[in-house]
């Protein structure tokens, strides 16, 4: 396919008086496949989430109980005044913060060290690769529930087998096994994400790096994790984000009890149980701000390896 | 594949260890589960790790009526579906994403990530309301729309990181070679995309098998309710007891379509692919 | 769309009504035309293992006027609420008739979901149904639903360790101090979770010591002496070492396992009556001993809490006579007797428990004996004791949120500072009457 340039003068003049240049012919083409290769997936997702969304941050301006249908009115902001100086919200955000940090941070090591082994394993290859995904892929909840069965003194073996009573009834055993649910369940994730970036680095360099010399916590540190880079970013966001969400592990085994309750139980409590549309949403939106905070350190932290950051590696 | 073939019987026997204490790790815990699935209801509370009274009961029990095998219907083909098509589109996207330049390439990406972010336990009762006026309550297709949905938020930041790694000048060469970019993204690019679109395949996957939030709430027959949703309705003798044996039973069951699912997959996700294709 | 194996192996009439109630439903586009086929009524209720054969009774009593289809929610309370209450909200009239737990009365009536009884309908609901679990069907004075079971607490022992049952709580705090001394089974087991079932075992105390924690028409928090009486008991009896370590944990199913474990230390159990049936299968040594009181009191006799389901009428069903009709049949005599014995659940109607003619087997059963209430429900005595003098959990519009707080402020039992707790309590329930403020 020809590539002409186009030199007709179809620039316009921009404020400051410089022409912009002329889009190419090619240019053109290279957009119009852009759009179109993106638009069904543009579509689908504002489709299908525009309004919820749309309507969910409507609702968190609004004093809107399901129960008092009359009283609803347009209120500002004054929900989120009231969520952010409740201190039950505050409670939960330190929870939840808490075991987010501490279970992204376990999971990115172990991931690792998971992801290394499933790639570079001489036995069992597949074997290993599938069972290692197995915690993954059992439902949350049933894996939740045969926690609590194991760590419940009358009916499960950790309790008498690590000589505890009752963990699950005080806050710091309940966070660390809560975590160790967590962790167990979702390093399969990182892992995965992790591995197939390892399978992105190429064994020439590897075979170059050792050659040189380099230790293998060189080449680990100065080959490896540079090349993995936008897949680590990929693994932390996603995991992260989904880590301070947390709801069903939490709501197993504690029921959030002795201040272990997260954001997310609480958005429930008031969303569903309480059946009050306004500070439920407020608190959706809240949640949401958090985790976009979040986002946005990871990003800026990892810069160039955030996609759609340059143009397509095209060096 | 590039690895170094030939260990010593040393070297194999460090890796076979390492890989038993992996697997134990990851097994322990679902063996416990398995173990619960074959206590009789006396010896459910006994402590033990293995059962000391053996039945298949609560296996039979899962299967007396069709309703869980509606739900494995339901839920292997809404979790194939939603797969292949998030699959595809989110392929698509991150193509254009890695690869070109056009309007709204940063705001595609950052409105995905906003949908991925936005806690969706508010966003159900709107979809429900949707759905309902659109008459897709209850329906596959009621359930398929948001998983692809909420999956092609990480499909597209998996492959794109993917697309990104993989040298431009083998597009270039191909194009030199005569071919339309069509061949050479099927021939050049697909090839050694294939280990992200295989991760991104069992990451969805996984996701549509497990999700209860919309299962629970875009459903209220057995025409479209998945195996998780399912799993809420099984019951005890009485309304306060949780029937822990056939939910085990009915969590064993249900892994198995995962497990072959992963097993089949995982063997595409291989290394150095990319190694040699460029010179110098 | 769904799949429509059906297997083809000896196709139940139970497999034909679901495959043809789940197309029928999931197709409303299709069903709103031609309904020359039959009308239908849709149940939601909570999954009864045999609630279905009720309901092909009654399908067959109604003689082709109407269809009743049995729609399972989920096991769990919350979720039965939640999926009714989004398709009640959205404005859904495929819901005909409504199975309510006891505390969900006043709030779906407040919101307009729920048709009331009037006339017949309403002599008919009313007829013969003890005062406790009437009250609960019924807001502002007007009858919301038909009373279907009811439940109530009863305290169980083991009679090789206890002769006599305590009838207040510091009895039994004496009697268990006086059993952990000897090195025998002491332990007290209730339900002290973070969840409705602490709330349950706080409103029984607090009814029992002629408290209120609301006033009687929901409207004001009274948190009066009473209520406070009944935190010291409930912080006593957690801080008394007497009790199982995991009771903050706690729900029913674990306080029953604890009570059947071979192991037990309890000697003591706070529960519902399904435990009898459970424990026959669970630990048939101690079921030959279990025995059963009534609920300890704090002054004298206690006032249970009441819990149980109501069927109401959907305000939205476009097939209101039919439906009144249909739960007349669902709840009636008949049908309760035969739950009550084959499902556990004790009935709302006082001269079913005075009724000793035995009926069919049950669908499960192993035996071909015809069971009577009297084998089936040897405690139907104690139970209609205690529903004679219940205690009504608050009715108000606003109950979930009184729990949720309730069950927190209450979390973990034993660090209740009465006066302290009290005055949380105050504040709590009374921003959650006037829907201000946040929930925890």
């Amino acid at each position: 396919m020809s590539q002409t340039v186009d030199t007709a003068p179809t620039a316009e003049a921009t404020p400051s008086g410089k022409k912009k240049p002329a889009l190419s012919e090619g240019k053109r083409a290279e957009r119009r496949l852009g759009l179109m290769l993106c638009a069904p997936a543009a579509f689908v997702m504002v489709a299908v989430t525009g309004w919820p969304i749309v309507y969910s941050v409507w609702l968190s301006l609004q004093r809107y109980d399901l129960r008092f249908p009359d009283q609803r009115e347009f209120v500002g902001l004054s929900n989120y005044v009231a969520v952010l100086t409740d201190g039950y919200w505050w409670t939960a955000f330190g929870i939840t913060s808490l075991i987010t940090v501490v279970s992204v941070v376990i999971e990115l090591v172990l991931g690792m060290l998971l992801a290394l082994v499933m790639h570079r394993t001489l036995v069992g290859r597949g074997l290993v690769r599938t069972v290692s995904l197995i915690p993954y892929g059992i439902v949350t909840v049933v894996a939740a529930f045969s926690w609590y069965y194991a760590w419940f003194p009358d009916t499960g073996y950790l309790t008498s087998m690590l000589g505890l009573e009752a963990p699950l009834t005080q806050q710091i055993p309940s966070l660390l096994i809560i975590i160790l649910a967590e962790v167990w369940k979702t390093t399969p994730f990182m892992a995965l994400l992790l591995m197939a970036g390892l399978a992105l680095v190429p064994e020439d360099l590897l075979k170059a790096a050792s050659m040189d010399g380099a230790t293998g916590w060189q080449r680990f540190t100065k080959v490896i994790v540079p090349v993995m880079k936008p897949a680590i970013l990929v693994a932390l966001l996603f995991r992260t984000l989904d880590a301070f969400r947390i709801f069903d592990n939490i709501f197993v085994l504690t029921k959030g009890a002795n201040d272990t309750s997260s954001v997310s139980m609480q958005a429930y409590n008031n969303l569903i149980r309480g059946l009050n549309l306004g500070i439920g949403s407020t608190m959706s939106v809240l949640i949401f701000l958090a985790v976009a905070i979040i986002a946005f350190l990871f990003i800026k932290l990892f810069g160039a390896s955030a996609p759609g950051n340059d143009a397509g590696g095209r060096r | 594949m590039a690895i170094i073939t030939g260990g010593t019987t040393g070297r194999k026997a460090k890796w076979a260890f390492i890989d038993i204490v992996i697997v134990l790790y990851a097994l322990i815990p679902v063996v416990w589960t398995l173990s619960l699935s074959f206590k009789t209801t006396e010896s459910q509370t006994d402590k033990n790790f293995f059962p000391s009274e053996w039945t298949f009961q609560n296996y039979r029990d899962i299967f007396t009526t069709d309703e869980f095998i509606r739900a494995l219907i339901n839920s292997i083909g809404i979790a194939i579906i939603s797969t292949l098509i998030a699959v595809v589109l989110g392929t698509m996207a991150a193509y254009a994403i890695a690869r070109l330049d056009f309007p709204g390439k940063q705001a595609l990406v950052g409105v995905s990530l906003l949908i991925a972010m936005f806690p969706q336990v508010s966003l159900v009762s709107p979809l429900f309301e949707m759905e309902r006026n659109l008459g897709l309550f209850d329906t596959w297709a009621g359930l398929i729309f948001p998983y692809i949905t909420f999956a092609l938020p990480l499909a597209i930041y998996t492959l794109s990181a993917f697309f990104r790694e993989i040298p431009w000048e083998l597009e270039k060469a191909a194009k030199m070679d005569g071919a339309t970019p069509a061949q050479a993204f099927r021939r050049v690019i697909a090839p050694l995309a294939a280990p992200g679109v295989f991760t991104t395949a069992i990451l969805v996957f996984i996701f549509c098998w497990n999700d209860f939030l919309f299962a629970i709430s875009l459903t209220s027959t057995s025409a479209s309710r998945t195996v998780p949703a399912a799993l809420s309705f099984f019951t005890g003798a009485s309304q306060f007891e949780v029937p822990t044996g056939s939910i085990s039973a009915a969590a064993v069951v249900i892994t198995i379509p995962i497990i072959v699912f992963v097993l089949f997959f995982q063997r595409r996700i291989v290394a150095g692919l990319t190694s040699g294709a460029v010179k110098g | 769309m769904g799949s429509t194996r059906t297997g083809g192996r000896g196709l139940s009439r139970l497999r034909g009504v679901a495959a043809g109630a789940a197309l029928l439903v999931a197709a409303p586009t299709i069903a709103a035309c031609g309904s020359d086929s039959g009308t239908e009524i849709n149940v939601y209720l909570s999954p009864e293992q045999n609630f279905q054969t009720v309901v092909d009774r009654c399908n067959a009593k109604a003689d082709g006027r109407y269809k009743i289809v049995y729609n399972k929610l989920p096991r769990d309370a919350d979720g039965q609420r939640e999926q009714m209450v989004r398709r009640l909200a959205a404005g859904d009239t495929g819901l005909d008739v409504l199975g309510l737990d006891v505390t969900w009365v006043p709030e779906f009536a407040e919101a307009k979901w729920l048709a009331e009884f009037t006339g017949e309908n309403k002599s008919d609901a009313e007829q013969g149904v003890l005062k406790g679990p009437l009250q609960t069907a019924m807001w502002n004075g007007k009858l919301y639903g038909a009373t279907k079971n009811t439940n109530v607490q009863l305290l169980w022992y083991d009679d090789r360790i206890t002769q006599t049952p305590p009838e207040t709580w510091s009895d039994m705090m004496e009697m268990s101090r006086q059993l952990k001394s000897e090195g025998k089974p002491y332990r007290i087991l209730f339900t002290g979770a973070q969840y409705e079932g602490l709330v349950v075992q706080y409103n029984t105390l607090v009814a029992s010591a002629g408290g209120e924690i609301l006033s009687k028409d929901g409207k004001k928090v009274v948190m009066d002496k009473g209520a406070v009486d009944a935190l010291q008991t409930l912080k006593d009896v957690s801080t008394s070492g007497l009790t199982d370590p995991s009771m903050p944990n706690a729900q029913e199913q674990q306080v029953q396992q604890a009570f059947e474990a071979a192991d037990s230390q309890a000697a003591f159990e706070l529960n519902w009556p399904y435990v009898y049936a459970a424990i026959q299968a669970a630990n048939p040594e101690r079921a030959k001993h279990l025995k059963w009181a009534r609920y300890p009191g704090i002054n004298g006799e206690s006032k249970a809490t009441i819990g149980g389901f109501n069927l109401a009428v959907s305000a939205l069903s476009t097939h209101k006579p039919e439906a009144f009709d249909a739960v007349q049949c669902l709840r009636g005599p008949e049908s309760q007797k035969f739950q009550a014995i084959c499902d556990g659940v004790p009935p709302t109607i006082e001269s079913i428990y005075s009724d000793e003619s035995p009926i069919e087997p049950c669908p499960a059963a192993t035996t071909a004996d015809k069971p009577t209430m009297a084998t089936a429900y040897p405690m139907k005595e104690t139970i209609l004791e205690a529903l004679k003098d219940p205690a009504v959990r608050p009715l108000t519009v606003v109950y979930q949120n009184l729990s949720t707080i309730t069950s927190k402020v209450l979390s973990p039992p034993a660090d209740i500072d009465p006066q302290g707790t009290a005055d949380d309590l105050r504040d709590g329930l009374q921003k959650a009457l006037e829907s201000k403020g946040v929930l925890p």
